[in-house]
């Protein structure tokens, strides 16, 4: 471990991912956190908590059955659908209910949010079930299997992989105590479901009091670290260890007469999550509605969909050109960045002191668990000075707000890679005289080719679909997602859903890319 | 150290390793000595200069990011209607605007936010809102500058700031959207409509705490009094809490709720409501409460920073702006915004102010007091 990378990718961290919110911190006054406790505000709180236990539930429920038929079963389609069940998770919750709202408008309120949150992040607990499940030794499977079948398999299975579900399970509580788009949107109709980050906002709009903003965002920073804390846990002891030497790789199991209810059942929950909302988006983009409201019959309807879609795609291309490009610019130069400064990190939480590396890695947490509109607005005062000033107007600075907010993914996935990587082949080059940032670089990279690529696809996947806190920072302005949002106000149909598939095509596109030419599959966990 | 997986293709060196116990790979080290000698070592050495480079001339095209404007405009009115305003701006002027706009998501506050950040290094010139009660607050807390634009002469004294601290043009109006398969907009003319049983279910609005809504229900203070805006409000949450009225998350929302046939009527700016005109949907337009208060029209404002760094230039804007051409454009937009000048060319769809009863409302009462009347609607809506 060099240290004198460590200290750089430190400092990198500390400037761009903490002091933000340090900077924010420093505002909160003892009035403001007195406030805290108004009955009004627990009562928000308590509700939101019910919906972040309620959500993990259901995406617990959703994807560990999921993660296990697609990771270890002889399911049809089951490497084709394994990919396609992430992808919600790339894909706007808001996105998700708009189009589910359509098509079951009777669902409404608290079970529709748990519902519509619970379809968009389980995948987070299908990828973990996946990895655990492949992490089990194929000799332990097989001796259950001769002695009780496929039950005694999961008897002996699902302890050893809950603990990697709980951690997703955790992830998926945190994204959803954060989410007041779809709570606010799917109880437009009947009485309103109210939560804790409304209450945020809200406090945003308000300016006399800047540190009483600040201050309501602490209890859901710290119910969303104490949801992510134990993850850390349970990767510590062992719920993503490394594989032994002698690992025995698993063989897929046999379902039997279940295979085709088994695929039903993963089809349904791929369309529910992936088809439907991207079908409906190009219905929109088509104007279907439009066409079909007019009278036309379903083939001269699709005749003249198809010509929407036509002009309205070179519409959207045309009008929305320069902010992808900067979308794309931004999103690319700063995954470039976090990649390998995460992988100095993670390498250093891995391999370097013990009580150093717990420390980074439990604040790699903080931008995951603060307000966007938080980490937005003390990026704005931390770096809106005259010193600083060609800096805050250059399109650095939507870089640096950027990889501010995405450098903990790749530092937490490097630092779980890292972990499942034997130590002895960084050992030898040691010995053989190699600099460590030598061995860095030509050992232990490529070692972790897989999970670096996939670390740089979901920085790169959350930099083009930031909106909360590139609104603030000027130089971040001029994006693809924040014409997307701006189109939406005028309800231009079309053009807004043909922005919005364009957009979805080009946050997939590394990760499309690298599952269709690569031969080593993405590694968001080792 | 990990096993070997199917389909594993590393680098030739780190396959060796994954193949071979670890003694092996630290015996060939010791005899190859401290430069390895690997020629894999070397490819990937060579892969990381080739990325290395790529990824220098990628960030190189950065710099063009930050090139000096000559007028910096921070505009909440929509993008899609005032960005080709500002090429015309440009491209008749021959100045390079940079403009920043808000999102719909953040109903203005966004951008005002900023310009409270930005005080320590302000960056913007001129702010364009597409309401009034924020500009009203700012120009009270110092942060606009008096300019008397000759523009502006013909702007009724209603619009604009005693001490020309900001100026008000190219209105929308709070108005009914009314689905005409399922209701007559002739059956409804007032705001307590919204509370008659014959609608329960099938009547919204925007919750009352952000964008024109919160404007809407912070000026009732002012024309109805205390006790009576107090009274409707308290209405209002009672009715959602009865499910009876739905609080939608935006006034684009209601529109497209009532367009769809969701709901029967509701209340939003008649520049949502132009839109759902324009796509051919079956709706009309009720302009409320013309026996009684006036329907409420909120003007777009225009305002120039104290601190402007390029105040020349943004004179010239705001004279620009605030021209009779421009209204008039803004009213043969789809936004179809209310020109304040009588005498100014607009589109038949886009009533006069003549022909109306309009809400007399202190806008500088309204804007003073913002702050007090969304912590109560935060309070009454946020529980």
């Amino acid at each position: 471990m060099s240290r004198t990378l460590v200290i750089a990718a430190l400092a990198l961290f500390a400037l761009f991912a903490l002091a933000p919110l340090v900077a924010m911190l420093l505002r909160i006054g003892p009035a403001d956190v007195r406030d805290l406790f108004e009955m009004r505000t627990l009562s928000l709180l308590g509700r939101t908590l019910f919906l972040g236990i309620a959500v993990a539930s259901l995406a617990f429920a959703i994807g560990v059955p999921f993660g296990f038929l697609v990771a270890r079963t002889d399911m049809p389609a089951a490497r084709l659908l394994r990919p396609l069940g992430a992808t919600p998770l790339l894909l706007p919750s808001l996105m998700v209910a708009m189009t589910w709202a359509v098509i079951v408008p009777g669902l409404r309120g608290a079970p529709a949010t748990i519902a519509y949150l619970g379809l968009s992040t389980f995948p987070l607990i299908s990828i973990f079930t996946s990895r655990a499940f492949e992490r089990i030794d194929g000799r332990l499977e097989e001796a259950a299997l001769t002695v009780g079948g496929l039950r005694a398999v999961l008897r002996m299975e699902l302890p050893l992989v809950l603990p990697a579900a709980l951690v997703g399970a955790a992830f998926a509580f945190a994204f959803a105590v954060n989410d007041f788009g779809v709570p606010d949107y799917v109880s437009s109709i009947g009485p309103k479901f109210n939560v804790y980050a409304d209450e945020i906002k809200l406090n945003w709009d308000q300016f006399q009091r800047p540190g009483k903003a600040v201050a309501s965002a602490l209890p859901l920073i710290a119910v969303t670290l104490l949801a992510l804390a134990p993850a850390l846990v349970l990767r510590r002891r062992g719920a993503l260890a490394s594989l032994g030497s002698d690992f025995v790789s698993p063989a897929p199991l046999r379902l039997g007469p279940w295979r085709w209810p088994a695929f039903a059942f993963c089809l349904t929950v791929v369309a529910a999550g992936c088809f439907v909302p991207l079908g409906r988006l190009l219905w929109e983009a088509a104007a279907m509605p439009q066409h079909l409201a007019q009278g036309a019959g379903w083939g001269s309807a699709l005749q003249q969909g198809a010509e929407t879609v036509h002009s309205e795609f070179g519409v959207a291309l045309e009008l929305a050109r320069s902010d992808l490009g900067n979308s794309l610019l931004f999103a690319l130069t700063t995954a470039a960045i976090c990649v390998p400064v995460g992988l100095v990190l993670g390498h250093g939480i891995e391999r370097g002191p013990r009580r150093l590396g717990r420390t980074v890695e439990l604040l790699a947490i903080l931008p995951i668990a603060a307000p966007a509109i938080l980490f937005g607005i003390g990026t704005v005062v931390l770096w809106n000075h005259d010193a600083t000033a060609e800096l805050y107007d250059s399109g650095w600075m939507a870089i640096l707000l950027f990889v501010g907010r995405y450098l903990s993914f790749a530092i937490l996935i490097s630092a779980g890679a890292v972990a499942a990587l034997g130590q002895e082949m960084e050992e030898a080059a040691s010995l053989a005289g190699a600099s460590p940032s030598r061995r860095l670089v030509s050992i232990v990279a490529p070692c972790l080719k897989g999970s670096l690529v996939a670390s740089f696809v979901l920085v790169f996947v959350f930099a083009m679909r930031d909106l909360d806190a590139a609104i603030l920072v000027p130089a971040a302005n001029k994006t693809a997602m924040l014409r997307v949002f701006n189109g939406v106000h005028f309800g231009r149909d079309s053009y807004v859903a043909s922005l919005c598939l364009l957009l979805v095509f080009a946050i997939l596109l590394p990760g499309l890319l690298w599952s269709l030419f690569a031969r080593r599959r993405l590694e968001v966990l080792p | 150290m990990r096993s070997r997986k199917e389909g594993d293709t590393g680098p030739g060196w780190v396959l060796l390793a994954y193949d071979a116990p670890s003694a092996a790979v630290k015996a060939r080290c010791l005899q190859e000595g401290p430069n390895l000698g690997f020629p894999m070592l070397e490819m990937e050495f060579g892969r990381f200069r080739r990325w290395a480079g790529a990824a220098l001339a990628l960030l190189s095209g950065l710099a063009a990011c930050g090139s000096e404007p000559d007028l910096v405009i921070y505009v909440a009115h929509d993008q899609i209607h005032s960005e080709p305003l500002i090429r015309r701006f440009e491209s008749e002027t021959g100045l390079r605007v940079r403009a920043e706009f808000d999102v719909e998501a953040n109903k203005t506050v966004g951008l005002v936010k900023r310009l409270r950040e930005e005080r320590s290094r302000p960056r913007c010139d001129v702010f364009w809102n597409n309401e009034i009660a924020h500009t009203v607050a700012l120009a009270g807390e110092g942060f606009l500058a008096a300019y008397d634009s000759p523009s502006a002469a013909g702007i009724p004294a209603t619009f604009r700031d005693p001490e020309n601290r900001w100026t008000g043009f190219a209105a929308r109006a709070r108005i009914f959207i009314v689905n005409t398969d399922l209701a007559d907009p002739a059956s409804l003319d007032s705001m307590d409509d919204l509370f008659d049983e014959t609608w329960s279910g099938q009547v919204g609005m925007a919750r009352p705490l952000t964008g024109t809504t919160l404007t809407h229900m912070a000026s009732l203070f002012s024309v109805l009094g205390e006790e009576d805006a107090m009274a409707y409000l308290e209405r209002i949450k009672s009715s959602n809490d009865e499910g009876a009225l739905n609080l939608a998350p935006g006034n684009g929302h209601v529109m497209r709720l009532v367009r769809d046939g969701q709901l029967a009527w509701g209340w939003t700016d008649t520049d949502d409501f132009n839109v759902a005109r324009e796509a051919g949907a079956p709706v009309a337009a009720v302009y409320p409460d013309q026996e009684g208060i006036g329907t409420l029209l909120i003007p777009n404002t225009v305002a120039i920073l104290a601190e402007a760094p390029h105040p020349e230039a943004a004179r010239r804007f705001v004279d620009w702006l605030l021209s009779p051409d421009v209204e008039s454009e803004l009213a043969h937009s789809r936004a179809a915004q209310i020109p304040v000048r009588a005498d100014v060319e607009r589109p038949a769809h886009v009533i006069g102010g003549e022909a109306l009863k309009f809400m007399q409302v202190d806008f500088a009462a309204v804007g003073a007091e913002l702050v007090q009347r969304q912590e109560l609607l935060q309070g009454m809506f946020l529980d």
